[in-house]
């Protein structure tokens, strides 16, 4: 009785370490997200950039984007809220949107484009994944150090 | 009578100096070297408040072997390495901040375990060797790890992004980023104290340990770890399952280990793939014994005075040596030096005192003997508060 | 019954030394298959073996004497290194160098073996973790006093400040060689330094002629049965010591072979964690923590370096990986590992 009773809470502690888990992958997953401040075309419809945008995500560093410029920001989990400043012309006073969305899980670089996205077009219009070049050290490998006679360095 | 009062008072002045004679003399050495180091008292400050945050967790892992009388548990190596692979699968899955964290976490734990039941009944294999022989586990172990970094990932094992994996296309490379997770822990709560930075949710998880540690050495199974620490043929005789126990103080300090190296890790912002865990246990332990502890005694306390000399040492010394000598190396390998010295000495002091117990024991068994052949009981209690004090 | 005598010996063979003794065999085996020239790799073995029987050897006595594994080769290294360089900032040269700097290295030995072998009297049964530890200690120790010591034979110190010895230093002009060149044998692509051999097996039947003498059989006696030889009257610990300086002599004088044969002084880090290897050497050959003989070195010296040269080669010819330090440190790790888990009979 009592072996069982024990089995029991240790399934259940399994279970419930499984469940944390399956929770970090969720709300733990890091996405990079890039913000284009250009040119589009959707459908035949282009998309002119606008001539300033500031965006926001979280408590990171704004992102100022003049014409042609493109942004990045983090973000953890799946929903993506920011805020989006637009300066139509030169001198013209700012106008701020606040923009949420949902990414998609599979993708670690995101890819939106700014003047799409508040135009109003379909999320395939101004969401791409953006694939990360691994900086290229040519075709040498690196050399591994496996540390047999080193001191081990500073703690 | 007053023979015995002057034996007794004696050993205890001994007893006294030799505790604190490796605290006193860092203090010593700190004293010298903090002032020829030119540093200012806020960065001393913020680097020891640092180094405390970063370390003392996997320094308290230490505490628990010691208790089951297994000495300094040199295999904690094992755990450090079960925690970079577990932060090497999160950063490739791209969990990040604290959940990446707690993910790595979860993730370290079954590693850990199966390595530490590994290295537990390997050294119940070899009792009375467990120091030497964890040591030389943690060189195979760390075998073992090249082997499924170096070879295994990317070509068995899946791991997707090029950042990690060497260009060649399995392996991991020499550094592997933790960017996304870098003092996360440490920030979140932080709070600045005269431009020293206070992890303070760091602080509070390592207290959170040293209340288990205190609460587990007060459980049954605490109680029987001390026991076997004691005695274990007599933890035995009580009905104590000798082996499984010391397996359960391996495994319980690996986890702890790997726990510590996640803490050690995100503080650091980057993994050495394949040298953040060679020395970690070396200095761990020096560190331990630096605040006074000994291979058969340790507290929580020493952890702490541990962490604050040893690392301010570790801090100084280089600047310091750089200074007298106009060679920063010197210093560098003098701080080396000490770790390895301290660490010697500290096993001498044990060894001679376990033979001198050893010897004590002998005689008063003898002498328990003569007693009792003159028929007097008396001698037994005598005898048995000797021991008892000797304990 | 006869499979139960073999599943014994198997036993008493141990697991780790026969899969060790397997894979040699395989990649001996596998070699000619993939392309590695055999001829080279048997030289390259012999060579190797020159270089490291003594420090191997260095082993024997302390194990004798029931000290165990020598983990503090590296004090006995440092007597070593400590001849070597004052050799050439004495201004030996030639070969002629490699004989001064054996005759320098051996008091620092003497003492060092003396002070080292009073230690391990003071803590019987804990010798094999407080050696590593004395050999990390005085390493780390020597690191600053290359810095600092007075030398300035110009090879040997850092150019550009003139003080200080570098990490590694030539030994071209002094004895690189010394004892390899002497009655060189070349047969194609093998050669063979006799020289050393015979250096060797000069070495290693004084060893084994020594445990044969009254003393070396008293030695033998204190590491089988320490209680009953000291009721047969030996002074345990003066025997002790004797081993532990014999160990520490061997030690610098294997480093001394080892550099004349590789060319170079290493200094600094270096002979850290040179003990492992000779220690797992020696037990791939069938040695145990209390039980050594000189056959065990010879065989476990072959096996161990055969592991060394051989795996790179075939491995990487066979699977387009390098796998070879990953195979040694788990070969040899595991080799420690399963000689400290047997049981020993006497001792302690």
């Amino acid at each position: 009785m009592k072996d069982k009773r024990r089995l029991l809470f240790r399934i259940a502690a399994i279970v419930i370490i499984l469940a944390v888990a399956a929770v970090m992958f969720v709300i733990g997953r890091g996405h990079t997200i890039y913000f284009d401040n250009k040119e589009t075309s959707y459908n035949g419809q282009t998309v002119e950039p606008f001539h300033k945008v500031v965006v926001t995500v979280g408590d990171q560093k704004p992102s100022k984007l003049a014409k042609g410029d493109r942004g990045m920001g983090e973000v953890m989990g799946q929903k993506l809220t920011m805020t989006v400043e637009i300066t139509d012309e030169e001198g013209g006073t700012p106008h701020a949107h606040k923009v949420s969305m949902n990414i998609p899980y599979s993708m670690d670089g995101i890819t939106i484009n700014i003047p799409a996205l508040m135009a109003g077009l379909p999320q395939e219009a101004y969401l791409s994944e953006f694939v990360i070049e691994v900086p290229d050290e040519g075709a040498t490998d690196e050399e591994i150090v496996t540390d047999e006679f080193d001191m081990g360095g500073d703690m | 009578m007053k023979k015995d009062n002057k034996t007794k008072s004696s050993p205890d002045m001994r007893f006294i100096i030799q505790k604190f004679s490796v605290p006193l003399m860092f203090i010593i050495i700190c004293a010298i070297c903090i002032p020829l180091s030119g540093l200012s008292a806020n960065m001393l400050i913020n680097e020891i408040v640092t180094r405390m945050g970063r370390n003392a967790f996997l320094i308290l892992s230490l505490l628990i072997p010691i208790m089951a009388g297994m000495g300094l548990n040199f295999g904690m190596t094992l755990g450090a390495m079960a925690a970079e692979i577990a932060l090497i699968f999160v950063a490739d899955w791209q969990i990040v901040g604290i959940p990446g964290m707690v993910l790595a976490a979860i993730v370290s734990v079954p590693i850990s375990v199966l390595l530490g039941i590994f290295c537990g009944k390997i050294l119940n294999e070899a009792k009375g060797r467990e120091m030497i022989t964890s040591y030389i586990m943690s060189f195979f172990v760390n075998g073992i790890y090249q082997l499924v970094v170096l070879y295994l990932m990317g070509s068995i094992i899946p791991i997707k992004h090029g950042a990690i994996k060497l260009p060649r296309g399995y392996g991991i490379r020499n550094t592997v980023s933790l960017l996304s997770m870098r003092q996360k822990l440490d920030n979140l709560l932080a709070i600045n104290i005269g431009g020293v930075k206070i992890p303070v949710l760091t602080f509070i998880i390592i207290a959170l340990l040293c209340l288990f540690i205190v609460w587990f050495s007060k459980t049954k199974l605490g109680q029987d770890m001390r026991a076997v620490g004691q005695d274990m043929d007599v933890a035995r005789d009580a009905g104590i399952n000798v082996e499984r126990t010391r397996i359960i103080s391996i495994v319980m300090s690996t986890v702890l280990a790997g726990f510590g190296m996640i803490i050690y890790l995100q503080n650091m912002g980057n993994i050495a793939t394949y040298s953040a865990h060679s020395q970690i246990g070396m200095f761990c332990i020096a560190a331990l014994l630096v605040g006074g502890a000994s291979v058969d005694r340790a507290t929580i306390g020493n952890v702490f005075l541990g962490v604050i000399l040893f690392h301010t040492m570790f801090i100084v010394a280089p600047k310091a040596g750089a200074a007298i000598t106009g060679d920063s190396m010197i210093g560098e390998y003098f701080r080396v030096f000490v770790s390895y010295a301290v660490i010697t000495v500290a096993l001498i002091m044990y060894e001679t005192n376990k033979r001198r117990a050893k010897k004590t024991a002998g005689q008063q068994l003898a002498e328990a003997q003569k007693a009792e052949e003159a028929g007097a009981a008396a001698g037994t209690t005598q005898a048995d508060n000797a021991g008892k004090e000797k304990a | 019954m006869t499979s139960e005598k073999i599943k014994a010996a198997l036993k008493n063979f141990g697991l780790p030394r026969l899969i060790i003794a397997g894979f040699l065999l395989l990649l001996l085996i596998m070699a000619p298959f993939v392309g590695a020239d055999l001829p080279t790799q048997i030289s390259n073995i012999i060579n190797r073996f020159s270089w490291n029987g003594i420090l191997v050897l260095a082993m024997v006595p302390m194990v004798h004497s029931g000290c165990g594994l020598n983990f503090g080769l590296p004090l006995g290294i440092i007597s070593g290194l400590l001849g070597a360089t004052l050799s050439i900032e004495f201004g030996f040269t030639g070969p002629l160098s490699f004989l001064a700097a054996i005759l320098i290295a051996t008091p620092f030995a003497l003492i060092l073996g003396a002070l080292y072998g009073w230690l391990l009297n003071k803590i019987k049964g804990g010798e094999m973790m407080i050696a590593t530890y004395v050999g990390f200690s005085s390493v780390s120790f020597m690191c600053m006093m290359w810095l600092i010591l007075p030398y300035h034979s110009p090879n040997m110190v850092w150019g550009l400040s003139g003080k200080g010895l570098r990490t590694t230093i030539s030994l071209e002009g002094y004895y690189i060689g010394a004892l390899a060149n002497f009655l060189q044998i070349n047969i194609g692509s093998i050669s063979i330094p006799t020289g050393t051999l015979l250096f060797f097996a000069l070495l290693a039947f004084g060893i084994w002629a020594f445990l044969h003498t009254k003393t070396g059989t008293a030695m033998t006696a204190v590491g089988s049965n320490p209680e009953f030889a000291k009721a047969a009257g030996i002074n345990v610990d003066n025997i002790r010591m004797l081993s532990v300086i014999m160990s520490t002599w061997l030690a610098a004088i294997g480093i001394l072979v080892y550099e004349q044969g590789f060319g170079f002084i290493q200094l600094y880090m270096a002979p850290f964690y040179m003990a492992l290897p000779a220690v797992s050497a020696i037990l791939i050959g069938g040695a145990s923590v209390n039980k050594a003989t000189i056959m065990n070195v010879i065989v476990g010296t072959i096996l161990f370096q055969g592991i060394v040269t051989m795996t790179p080669t075939v491995m990487n010819n066979m699977i387009h990986m390098d796998m070879s330090e990953v195979i040694r440190i788990i070969a040899s790790m595991g080799m420690i590992l399963f000689a400290l888990t047997r049981k020993t009979e006497a001792s302690k």
